[in-house]
């Protein structure tokens, strides 16, 4: 090995280090400002929200949609490289069931900052959290249903949900159920389906998201600030199902939905 | 309401909702595989349906148990009976 090679191979080294370095420095600033913006910044507005009941879900959602804004404003400017295209057609998504793909860690904290009233299914897990499940159960999101044959509260989310839907609010489901490994979509899990008619939700929008797994891959714990590449999420569809008529079945309603995503090439 | 009037009103609610043709009254619902939580609560909201009334707190928590359709069958039939009595003291 020449001096020329050795040295160009000693420059390889320190890059690579140097990158480590800022993704971990990134990294921990973005969960700290997860955890400790939380409750430096974010904490009161809560607490304040718990003195009015009757408007206390939508209080703690729309601080929830503000409280990730502010996180995705960090990232984008702590990971300049990546580029961001959300298109119109999904930010402007109202009183709808939203089907995604799923690829990071990233993609729910993402529906939460673009729509202000927003739903979830969480893993069930979460909800034993001591701070975070409460947080969870006050913003009104769902259990994941792993677990009890009969889940006594669900019913009355499921009842709510119908009007929620109608005042504006979106239920975003990944029905793959976890997050791709190969960027290719996974089967579909029939809950999601079934819970949208469950709610008769007139509107079920296909939406796909891209790349959110080379910024924050799953099983990693560092963001991957380096590469340079754009996250897209867009609208692959609109489905307006009709549950009365004879005609419909929940598998062609699945088969429709995946058939809308994968006409976009995933 | 009798014991058959409810048999035949669950077994009913199985084919059309959940598209179960014949299932087995002591099938573990969870094992066969084709009935999932999401389903459940859809049962409890026709059980609510059929029964013209909510069901409270409590009785959606007894509802955790239930396992099988016959179990199904005596928890709608508890609760008719429940209401028929309180409807009776009202009545009084």
């Amino acid at each position: 090995m020449n001096n020329a090679e050795a040295g160009d191979n000693r420059r390889a080294a320190v890059f690579a280090v140097r990158n480590r370095i800022r993704d971990f420095a990134v990294t921990v600033i973005l969960w700290t400002y997860y955890s400790m913006g939380f409750v430096v910044f974010f904490s009161p507005f809560y607490l304040s929200a718990l003195f009015f009941p009757a408007h206390r879900e939508a209080a703690f959602q729309r601080l929830n949609h503000w409280f990730h804004r502010l996180f995705f404003v960090l990232l984008r400017t702590l990971a300049p490289k990546v580029k961001w295209r959300i298109t119109d057609a999904v930010n402007d998504i109202r009183s709808s069931v939203i089907i995604a793909n799923h690829l990071s860690f990233l993609d729910p904290l993402l529906f939460v900052s673009l729509f202000e009233k927003q739903k979830t299914i969480v893993k069930s897990d979460y909800f034993r959290f001591p701070f975070f499940g409460w947080i969870l159960r006050t913003s009104g999101y769902i259990p994941s249903l792993a677990e009890g044959l009969f889940a006594a509260n669900m019913v009355d989310q499921i009842k709510k949900m119908r009007e929620y839907l109608a005042a504006g609010g979106n239920l975003f489901i990944f029905p793959e159920g976890h997050r791709s490994r190969d960027g290719r979509i996974g089967p579909f899990d029939q809950g999601a389906f079934k819970i949208a008619r469950l709610c008769r939700a007139a509107s079920i929008k296909v939406v796909l998201i891209r790349n959110t797994d080379r910024l924050f891959p799953p099983d990693r714990f560092l963001f991957n600030t380096r590469e340079e590449h754009v996250i897209e999420v867009e609208l692959a569809g609109s489905l307006e199902p009709d549950y009365e008529s004879d005609a419909f079945s929940l598998p062609g309603l699945m088969a429709e939905a995946r058939s809308l995503m994968e006409r976009k090439g995933v | 309401m009798t014991r058959e009037q409810i048999t035949s009103a669950i077994l009913e609610i199985f084919r059309r909702e959940f598209e179960m043709e014949n299932p087995g009254l002591d099938d573990n619902l969870r094992e066969t595989g084709e009935f999932d939580s999401v389903d459940a609560i859809e049962l409890l909201l026709e059980i609510e349906r059929f029964l013209k009334t909510e069901l409270t707190h409590e009785e959606k928590q007894m509802a955790m148990e239930i396992r099988t359709i016959r179990q199904i069958i005596d928890y709608v039939e508890l609760l008719a009976k429940k209401r028929n009595e309180n409807g009776n003291k009202q009545d009084r």
